[in-house]
C-alpha cells in the first residue's frame, strides 16, 4: 500500500479513538486513493497460440496499455514470451480462451489468426 | 500496342502466389526520385498519366514485366495514384486490407507501392504480412493485431516498387522520426483470360511448388495455403474453367488498357 495512504490510516485510526475524527479526514484519504501512483492499473494482451494448446508457439501477440498507447513503437519480430503458459508464469490472467467451435474447420480457406487468447495483467 | 515483356519465370510466379508481393529495388532512376519527393500527398491524375511518370515508374520494363506476367497483356495502366505521405511520428496504421478483398483465386489485380526516397525502420516503412493475401477478412476486425511472425517491414532503397496482391495485410508501420517519407500507391488491373505467358522454359506447365510454411501460419493452414496456391497457379496457366471475376476491388478501378497508351 501507497506509504501516504498507510501514514494517513494510521492518523485517522488515532483521531477515530479519540473522537477527534472529521469528514475533511475522509476527503483527504480520498484524494489520496484517486491520485496514488499504486493504483492499479489493468494492461491487456493479445497472444496468438499455434494451438489450443497453451504450451504452443506464438504467431502474433500484442499489448494494450492504456498508459503508455500514446508513443509510437517500432514493429518487433520477437513475442514477449514464448507461449501462453509462459504469460500465465509471469503473472498475466487469462481472460479468454479460444474456443474451437470458432474455428470451422475448411479445406481451403484461410481467414483471421487462429488461437486468440486474451490475457490481463493489473500493475 | 507497346511491347511489354513478361520478366518472372515459373518460380517466381510460384513466389508471388504464396508470398503475394514481389519487390523490385532501386528500379526507378534518381533524377526521377527527385522529382518525386516534392509531389503534394493524397489523390494524383494528370502527374501519373504524364509521359515521364509512365515511362519511368508504370512502364519501367521490369514493373510492367512483372505485370505483363502476372496480369497477360494488355493489363490496364493506371490513370491515378493516391500519395501516401508522413512528415511526423505517430503510432502508425492498423493492420487491414484494402477496400473490399477479393474473392476467388485469380491474380487480376496488383497494387503498388512506389518509394521515390530511401525508408528506413523509423521512417514509418510499410508492413506486409507475407501470404495474408490469402485470407479473407473484414478489415476491421483484424485492427487489434499487432506484430505477427515473419512481417517484413518494407525498408529499401530510393527508387524501389513493390508489387502486391490486392488482399495482402498491410498498414503504414510506425514512425519515430520527422523525416519526409511518401509512397505513392497504385494498381495495375487484368484484362484478358490467363495463360502462362510469362517466361518459360519448357512449354509442358510444371506441377505447383509450395514454398513452406509462413512464420505465423499453423499446420493445417499451410495445407490450405497450398491447395490455395495450386488453384491459382492452375487458374494462371488456364487449366481451369475461366470466369471473369468481376470483384469488388474494381469500384476502385482507374486506368486504361496498355493498347490505348501511347508514348
Amino acid at each position: 500500500m501507497d506509504t501516504k495512504i498507510k501514514n494517513h490510516l494510521s492518523q485517522c485510526r488515532q483521531k477515530l479513538e479519540n473522537g477527534q475524527l472529521q469528514a475533511v479526514d475522509l476527503d483527504q484519504l480520498e484524494a489520496l486513493l484517486t491520485t496514488s501512483n499504486h493504483r492499479r492499473n489493468q494492461t491487456i494482451m493479445y497472444l496468438y497460440s499455434k494451438s489450443t494448446n497453451m504450451r504452443s508457439p506464438l504467431s502474433g501477440w500484442s499489448i494494450y496499455d492504456p498508459y503508455r498507447d500514446d508513443e509510437p513503437e517500432l514493429p518487433s519480430q520477437h513475442p514477449p514470451y514464448r507461449s501462453v503458459l509462459e504469460a500465465v508464469g509471469d503473472g498475466w490472467r487469462i481472460l479468454q480462451f479460444p474456443r474451437p467451435e470458432n474455428f470451422p474447420f475448411s479445406d481451403i480457406d484461410n481467414n483471421y489468426l487462429a488461437f486468440e487468447f486474451i490475457l490481463e495483467k493489473f500493475t | 500496342m507497346l511491347d511489354i515483356q513478361p520478366t518472372l519465370n515459373d518460380k517466381q510466379v510460384f513466389d508471388f502466389i504464396h508470398n503475394g508481393y514481389i519487390i523490385l529495388e532501386s528500379v526507378v532512376a534518381e533524377d526521377f526520385n527527385a522529382e518525386c519527393l516534392i509531389l503534394p500527398p493524397g489523390h494524383l491524375t494528370d502527374f501519373i498519366q504524364s509521359k515521364p511518370f509512365r515511362q519511368n515508374v508504370l512502364l519501367h520494363p521490369e514493373v510492367s514485366g512483372v505485370a505483363r506476367s502476372l496480369l497477360g497483356a494488355d493489363f490496364t495502366v493506371p490513370t491515378s495514384a493516391h500519395n501516401h505521405l508522413f512528415e511526423h511520428p505517430h503510432r502508425g496504421q492498423t493492420l487491414h486490407s484494402d477496400g473490399l478483398s477479393e474473392l476467388g483465386y485469380g491474380i487480376t489485380h496488383l497494387q503498388c507501392y512506389y518509394y521515390p526516397q530511401a525508408v528506413e525502420i523509423e521512417d514509418g516503412a510499410t508492413m506486409i504480412v507475407p501470404g495474408s493475401h490469402q485470407r479473407l477478412v473484414d478489415r476491421e476486425a483484424i485492427a487489434h493485431y499487432g506484430n505477427i511472425s515473419g512481417q517484413i517491414s518494407i525498408t529499401v532503397p530510393a527508387g524501389t516498387v513493390a508489387m502486391t496482391h490486392y488482399g495482402i495485410w498491410h498498414k503504414a508501420g510506425p514512425k519515430i522520426n520527422h523525416t519526409r517519407r511518401s509512397m505513392i500507391k497504385f494498381s495495375f488491373f487484368r484484362t484478358q483470360p490467363p495463360k502462362r505467358d510469362w517466361v518459360r522454359e519448357s512449354d509442358e506447365p510444371p506441377t505447383y511448388q509450395h514454398s513452406g510454411r509462413h512464420h505465423y501460419v499453423t499446420e493445417v493452414e499451410s495445407y490450405r495455403d497450398r491447395r490455395r496456391g495450386e488453384h491459382t497457379w492452375n487458374w494462371l496457366c488456364g487449366l481451369t474453367e475461366y470466369q471473369e471475376e468481376y470483384h469488388p476491388a474494381r469500384m476502385f478501378m482507374s486506368g486504361i488498357p496498355l493498347s490505348q497508351i501511347q508514348l
